[in-house]
């Protein structure tokens, strides 16, 4: 099956024009008040309408946070993005919805009940919502147990309802902030191959944050690789492959190509991150404080 | 370091203080401009030279002893037999499943209904509030403790049977260390409530103690004295509060 | 491991419980009969048996009566204004800052100490001993709701804002959830703390009630019909808390947090 649409890389749907974040340092070795956390330095990102782009650094470099400026759960300290040509100031749930890392399903609902909700949520009319919810989880093969609860579940198909709650809001945009993280390897390879297909089906924008550089290369159209913190990007990679994704694509040599690209790019912010990372802990750890998160 | 735990400082224990110098304003413009009877809201001011007279006459040396000898009394043989206690029944878990549900289920009455019969059994003197303190305090320490023995991580004690530990040093190399932080807690609940039900028994019915002395002034009609006294037994139990609380800060810092 | 096979099973445990009550039942009657002084000790047979003749004295059953009622009154005060603080507290991180301290230091004070500024305000009737029940029952169920409302985690809190939710949307399908199984856990907590407190105040003011008749049965040494009175207050407190324990299990479910 081919692809349903060509990527236009005229056709712009996100851009992020000298966009920057700090936090400022509440709590941390630079305790003083005021002082602030660049977690992501000046950084220049376009994201093509139709296409999956992921991005991926070491720990820390940013990129969740990045992800969230353009969800607008963050905003900028500098520079701005903007969605559809609009510019993004606070979440938009009808352009773009998201799916988590972190079981974000609530468990006192059933996975249908779960995109009920979202769709009220959405303001959708209540007479469509147990309907539309019906159909979100057929396209990701969870019908049968639409009235099981999340725990009741592997994690592999409570990522695949928290996946099937972000199509049913039928936004253009979906951003996954490390979606597969918590699974075991072999079923992210069946998830990852189901996305592809999926993906291939509606068209959407999708950004991905990720660490496995493999399922990077196995989905994405492009890659973009972010630099340790404070992140900035140092390269953005093009995949040219068709969608949606052969299995066997993993074992050519156009992906091992890729992927070592990919390596050799991040395997000094890597180093680089795990020394000043274990620094930190330590130095946190006897102020009684908590690493933050990348 | 200095910072973090300054700023906690600051918001925490100053809302307290703004609430106290609240209830103290209101009850200062209540007694001078609302019309309450002298008898339930004495003059502040009158208050405090009758508990600065009081601590000066060392009136309060007494009462204070015998409230303190009751409480540490039963406050030793709750915790010495609650932990024995506790040791010996969780060393068979059938034990414990069986006898959690009547521990629990005592913990469900009130045990001030048992004074009366203290009261008819060892006379208005000490033993009454000490068989009180001893009784309310002991059932928390017993449930507390015996979930510490019982919460010890099964793989610490795998490993330290694969590094062939006989049974005594598994007890003290791995039981108690891993068990101690939440006796701890435990024996905190303990003598807070041993000293909350001591108090209880006092101004119900005593001779002697704190208690009683705040029951005297009130039957008195006494109301200076009675506040006066009011104020010294929370201020005791403030202290006793913050006294247990810097020794859990400083246990968790030297665990 | 059980020490006999047969008694592993759950329903087998029960009738070990029964038996371990039994014998403190038989040691408390070969005690009061012959080791102690029959005006201190009364054994169960005769407790027992004198209930009927307790109970039709005159202005004993008045005496139950009235502490249910100020139990029940004082429960249900307590946990609806424990709700409402609780959610306020819980629920608004200004008020949460501001109150929890406060709360806390409430809530460390032994109330004991103001129950006679209590009686000398409400006087020593109904009206004090249901106050005094409400400040200690409220408690339990603050503390739960302000606490479970905190402990909600942060994905939620991003996921509601992620999904467009509306402040009521997120109160009903998210904190609401959240906050449901803990509170009715502090029920049965805030019926204990209840009766704690309109008991205290009872036996204080020993005037009418059954803070009279205890005083009365003490002083005179009537140990069979003191035995009798508590023995009926301590059946009434476990019924109490056993209904709530049952009505926890069967609601409260799990904590999702």
């Amino acid at each position: 099956m081919s692809k349903v649409f060509v990527v236009n890389p005229l056709d712009t749907a996100i851009e992020v024009k000298g966009v920057s974040h700090s936090f400022e340092a509440a709590q941390g070795p630079r305790a003083q008040s005021g002082a602030e956390l660049l977690a992501l330095s000046t950084t220049d990102l376009e994201v093509r309408r139709g296409e999956l782009l992921s991005l991926i650094g070491p720990s820390g470099c940013g990129k969740s946070t990045l992800l969230n400026m353009i969800g607008g759960l963050l905003l900028p300290s500098s520079g701005e993005v903007r969605v559809n040509g609009v510019k993004v100031t606070a979440p938009m749930p009808k352009t773009v919805s998201f799916v988590f890392q972190e079981n974000a399903l609530f468990p006192w609902n059933t996975i249908l009940d779960n995109i009920v909700v979202a769709l009220t949520f959405q303001n959708v009319p209540a007479k469509d919502r147990v309907e539309l919810a019906h159909q979100a989880l057929g396209a990701v093969g969870l019908t049968e147990f639409a009235h099981y609860y999340p725990d009741q579940l592997s994690g592999g198909m409570r990522q695949r309802a928290a996946l099937a709650r972000a199509l049913s809001l039928k936004t253009d945009i979906i951003l996954m902030d490390e979606p597969f993280a918590a699974l075991d390897e072999q079923t992210r390879m069946v998830l990852g191959e189901d996305l592809s297909t999926l993906l291939n089906q509606t068209g959407k924008t999708i950004v991905l944050v990720t660490h496995s550089l493999g399922e990077a290369v196995f989905l994405s159209d492009r890659i973009a690789v972010i630099s340790a913190r404070p992140g900035r990007v140092l390269e953005v990679i093009e995949v040219n492959e068709p969608h949606p994704r052969d299995p066997q694509f993993v074992t050519s040599s156009k992906f091992s190509d890729l992927r070592n690209r990919l390596y050799a790019l991040l395997h000094d912010e890597i180093r680089q991150t795990l020394s000043t990372q274990a620094m930190a802990n330590k130095a946190l750890k006897t102020l009684g404080g908590s690493p933050p998160h990348g | 370091m200095a910072n973090r735990t300054q700023g906690f400082w600051q918001s925490k224990v100053a809302y307290q203080v703004a609430f106290v110098v609240l209830v103290l304003l209101a009850w200062f413009s209540s007694t001078e401009w609302l019309a309450v009877s002298p008898l339930l809201l004495p003059d502040p001011l009158g208050v405090l030279l009758r508990l600065v007279q009081l601590l000066r006459s060392l009136e309060w040396l007494e009462p204070l002893g015998v409230t303190a000898a009751e409480v540490v009394s039963a406050f030793a043989l709750s915790s010495i037999l609650g932990i024995a206690l506790s040791f010996v029944l969780s060393r068979s878990a059938w034990v414990v499943k069986t006898f959690d549900p009547l521990l629990n289920g005592i913990n469900a009455v009130p045990a001030i209904l048992f004074f009366p019969l203290f009261a008819l059994l060892f006379g208005l003197g000490e033993g009454s509030k000490i068989a009180l303190g001893f009784t309310i305090s002991f059932f928390p320490i017993v449930i507390n403790t015996t979930a510490a023995f019982g919460r010890v991580e099964s793989i610490h004690l795998k490993a330290a049977t694969c590094m062939g530990a006989s049974k005594w040093q598994m007890l003290r190399h791995v039981l108690f260390p891993s068990a101690i932080p939440m006796i701890l807690s435990g024996l905190r609940m303990g003598l807070t409530l041993a000293f909350l039900s001591v108090l209880g028994g006092e101004t119900i019915a005593s001779f002697n103690g704190l208690g009683h002395q705040i029951a005297e002034s009130s039957q008195a009609m006494d109301a200076e004295l009675m506040y006066a006294w009011i104020v010294f037994v929370i201020a005791v139990s403030f202290t006793l509060n913050t006294a247990l609380t810097m020794l859990e800060r400083i246990g968790g810092r030297a665990a | 491991m059980s020490p006999v096979p047969f008694l592993a099973k759950a329903g087998h445990r029960v009738l070990v419980r029964l038996v371990f009550v039994a014998s403190l039942l038989l040691l408390w009657e070969c005690a009061a009969r012959f080791w102690v002084d029959p005006m201190f000790l009364s054994p169960p047979s005769r407790v027992f048996g004198h209930l009927d003749v307790l109970l039709a004295r005159p202005g004993v059953l008045e005496a139950y009566g009235e502490l249910l009622a100020e139990l029940l009154i004082a429960f249900v005060v307590s946990v609806a204004l424990g709700l409402l603080l609780g959610l306020a507290v819980g629920l608004v991180k200004s008020t949460r800052e501001r109150m929890m301290p406060i709360v806390l230091l409430l809530y460390g004070t032994p109330q004991i100490t103001i129950l006679p500024i209590v009686m000398l305000a409400a006087g020593v009737g109904f009206g004090s001993k249901v106050i005094f029940g409400i400040t200690h029952g409220v408690f339990p169920v603050l503390l739960s709701v302000s606490s479970s409302l905190q402990k909600v985690r942060p994905i939620y809190h991003v996921s509601a804002r992620a999904f467009g939710a509306t402040p009521w949307q997120k109160f009903r399908y998210i904190l609401l959830p959240c906050m449901l199984p803990s509170f009715f856990s502090s029920l049965r907590l805030s019926m204990i703390a209840c009766l704690l407190g309109v008991l205290l105040a009872e036996l204080f003011a020993s005037t009418k009630g059954i803070g009279f008749f205890t005083r009365q049965f003490t002083d005179t040494f009537d140990s069979t019909s003191l035995f009798g009175l508590i023995s009926v207050a301590v059946v009434l407190a476990i019924t109490l808390n056993a209904s709530l324990a049952w009505m926890q299990a069967r609601w409260a479910k799990r904590q999702w947090t």
